[in-house]
């Protein structure tokens, strides 16, 4: 599943490579990539460079339409199956983390869970909304109730994780 | 150990003079722990601590949790000293009466145990939930398994089999995945009481459990009051005295009538035992788990050896034995104690909060007169963000004028202090004394009122 590291290459080289995509959430997000027609004024970069990701242990990271920066939170079948959640525990500006380390934590039902960053880069912010309101991330799991926006160290590292397709299939696994 | 002993009663039921003729199992050394908790192919581990130290115990499961291969199954059970253990999003000064707890914020300068007094301590766990009192009357019970086929009732059940195996029938657990017994009441209700009347039978609080999920794996620990000679005052310690100014963000506890287990047996006292009751969440676990009879015969066996700091014995896809102080060695486990020992985790680990004597818009509760020692005009705010001071308003004076310039001259010491580093009456008397504003003013305010007014928050705040 190369889709991300060849959407980060040069426009040109993209063109040039015109490898049909089969992933269906790219060709969602991206249709001009599906059907290349060697014209850059069609083409919208805000739709091109957003591009969500999952991982195996039920977050989210999408990034952000300057390429640099990501949203990370948990996902929806995550927060229906923790149940209602009391607590988030929200990363401090600055902290770097690695794949797989914690940028956070929520508290629901008794049960602690870390939410895994999964990329590496440092932390811009928490979502503060959810200090005053952790429930939130039972309403809107994969939208506004994001837990941490972090600075990527390298795009490229979306490129190991799950399509929606891909996650969906783990459930299905479970 | 008292009445009901841990190494007790059922001893004769176990055979315990087997011969050990090493078919598939062996004896390995304590320093194999890690060795073989790793061990891929180790899917069956059953261990018993032989160490009090909530520190030590807590840090040995951890080490559990993040080491036991991915599908394996794995049983701890411990029994803690006297302490009160918190959940991981809770706040000590709401949570506990820190002034009846040994007080770390002093003593860790000096020696993290030199508790000579034995008093309990203060222990924030890494799982969720509500704060519990522990003491050697008290067993602890963990399972760690694979995330994909937990339940959150899954291992209260187990422990409810168990617990109706050695008779205590009135048990189950309740919505909240707790374990509940069915009492007769006819005797006055141990506090903290339910409104139930005299002689009616009422549901008590036996068991707590608490979660930590990781990737693959799911932990679930449990409290299981089997005997404890605190179950009539343990609500003490639980109890802050600043209940009334502290409005936290966080996760707060959910107060039940307690009870111990061994009220089911008071007619027949000799039914019961703590060994009676590991033996039986052995056997539980075994039979949800498919352990081996060898896993579970020297599981049971360790339960009755006496004086062994730590045992194992390995079969080709089970390791069961003893475990305790040997393995805080260990550096993944002395990190975990390390951890846990600290005041950033017991303390700047709390969620933000407020403490006001006085009415605010994010706590509106009417608040009791201060003591009168204490001028009606002493106004106290404070507002902590990872346990530091970030916003403060203390003052003494009627005038609104000369109040203003006190908080300010008292918030340039307060302002970025940790609350847990203000730990004794004489640092809240050199912080207040900023409130005789220099120069002094005219008379209303002297030395002995500064010093009453740090005994108030000195002892709000649990200090010394």
């Amino acid at each position: 599943m190369s889709t991300v590291a060849r959407s980060v290459r040069p426009f040109a080289s993209r063109v040039i490579a015109q490898k049909p995509l089969s992933t269906p959430s790219i060709a969602r997000l991206s249709p001009t990539l599906r059907f290349p027609r060697g014209n850059t004024r069609s083409f919208s970069q805000s739709v091109f460079w957003q591009v969500k990701k999952y991982t195996e242990s039920h977050e989210w990271i999408e990034l952000a339409e300057d390429g640099k920066t990501a949203k990370i939170g948990i996902t929806d079948y995550a927060a229906h199956s923790l149940g209602e959640v009391v607590f988030v525990e929200l990363p401090e500006e600055g902290l770097e983390v690695n794949v797989g380390e914690p940028v956070g934590a929520v508290e629901s039902v008794k049960s602690a869970s870390d939410v895994l960053s999964p990329v590496s880069g440092t932390v811009i912010k928490g979502n503060a909304v959810l200090e005053d309101k952790a429930k939130f991330i039972n309403e809107s799991p994969e939208g506004e109730a994001w837990i941490a926006e972090i600075e990527v160290n390298d795009v490229a590292e979306f490129d190991a994780l799950l399509d929606a397709e891909a996650y969906k299939q783990t459930l299905d696994l479970e | 150990m008292r009445h009901l002993g841990w190494r007790a009663s059922r001893a004769s039921l176990i055979p315990v003079a087997r011969p050990v003729n090493a078919r598939h199992n062996s004896a390995f050394a304590p320093s194999r722990f890690a060795e073989l908790a790793r061990r891929e192919t180790s899917q069956r581990q059953i261990y018993q601590s032989r160490s009090t130290d909530p520190y030590v115990n807590l840090s040995i499961e951890h080490f559990l949790l993040q080491n036991a291969p991915a599908e394996s199954s794995v049983l701890f059970l411990y029994v803690n000293r006297p302490c009160v253990v918190i959940g991981r999003n809770q706040n000590p000064w709401l949570e506990t009466n820190l002034g009846r707890l040994y007080n770390d914020r002093i003593a860790m300068s000096n020696n993290a145990y030199n508790n000579t007094n034995n008093e309990p301590v203060l222990v924030r766990r890494r799982s969720g939930g509500g704060a519990v009192f522990h003491d050697e009357g008290n067993l602890n019970y963990s399972v760690i398994s694979p995330r994909t086929s937990f339940t959150r009732n899954k291992h209260a059940e187990m422990v409810v089999r168990a617990l109706h195996g050695v008779g205590a029938t009135e048990t189950r657990v309740n919505d909240r995945h707790d374990i509940v017994m069915d009492v007769i009441e006819d005797s006055p209700p141990p506090p903290p009481s339910s409104s139930s009347s005299s002689s009616s039978s009422s549901s008590r609080k036996i068991s707590g459990s608490a979660f930590k999920l990781t990737r693959a794996r799911a932990l679930h620990h449990g409290t299981c009051l089997l005997d404890s000679p605190h179950i009539r005052d343990l609500g003490a310690f639980l109890r802050s005295p600043a209940r009334p100014y502290i409005k936290a963000k966080g996760v707060e506890s959910v107060r039940s009538p307690v009870a111990n287990v061994s009220a089911a047996f008071l007619d027949a006292p000799g039914l019961f035992s703590m060994n009676g009751v590991v033996e039986g969440i052995i056997a539980q676990f075994a039979a949800l788990y498919g352990v081996g009879n060898d896993a579970i015969l020297r599981a049971s066996r360790a339960s009755h050896l006496e004086g062994h700091e730590s045992e194992l014995f390995a079969g080709r896809d089970w390791v069961v034995g003893t475990v305790g102080e040997t393995q805080a060695s260990e550096p993944e486990i002395q990190a975990g104690i390390n951890e846990l020992t600290s005041l950033e985790w017991k303390y700047t680990q709390t969620p933000q909060f407020t403490f006001s004597t006085f009415p605010t818009a994010d706590d509106p509760r009417e608040r009791s007169a201060l003591p009168s020692y204490l001028p009606e005009s002493t106004r106290v705010f404070l507002r902590l963000k990872h346990g530091a001071i970030i916003e403060s308003e203390i003052s003494l004076s009627a005038d609104p004028a000369v109040a203003s310039r006190q908080a300010d001259a008292v918030h340039d010491a307060l302002n970025g202090q940790s609350l847990h580093k203000l730990s004794s009456v004489t640092e809240w008397v050199h912080v207040l004394d900023r409130l005789a504003l220099s120069p002094r003013q005219s008379g209303d305010l002297d030395d002995d009122l500064i010093r009453r007014l740090a005994g108030f928050l000195a002892e709000q705040f649990g200090c010394s």
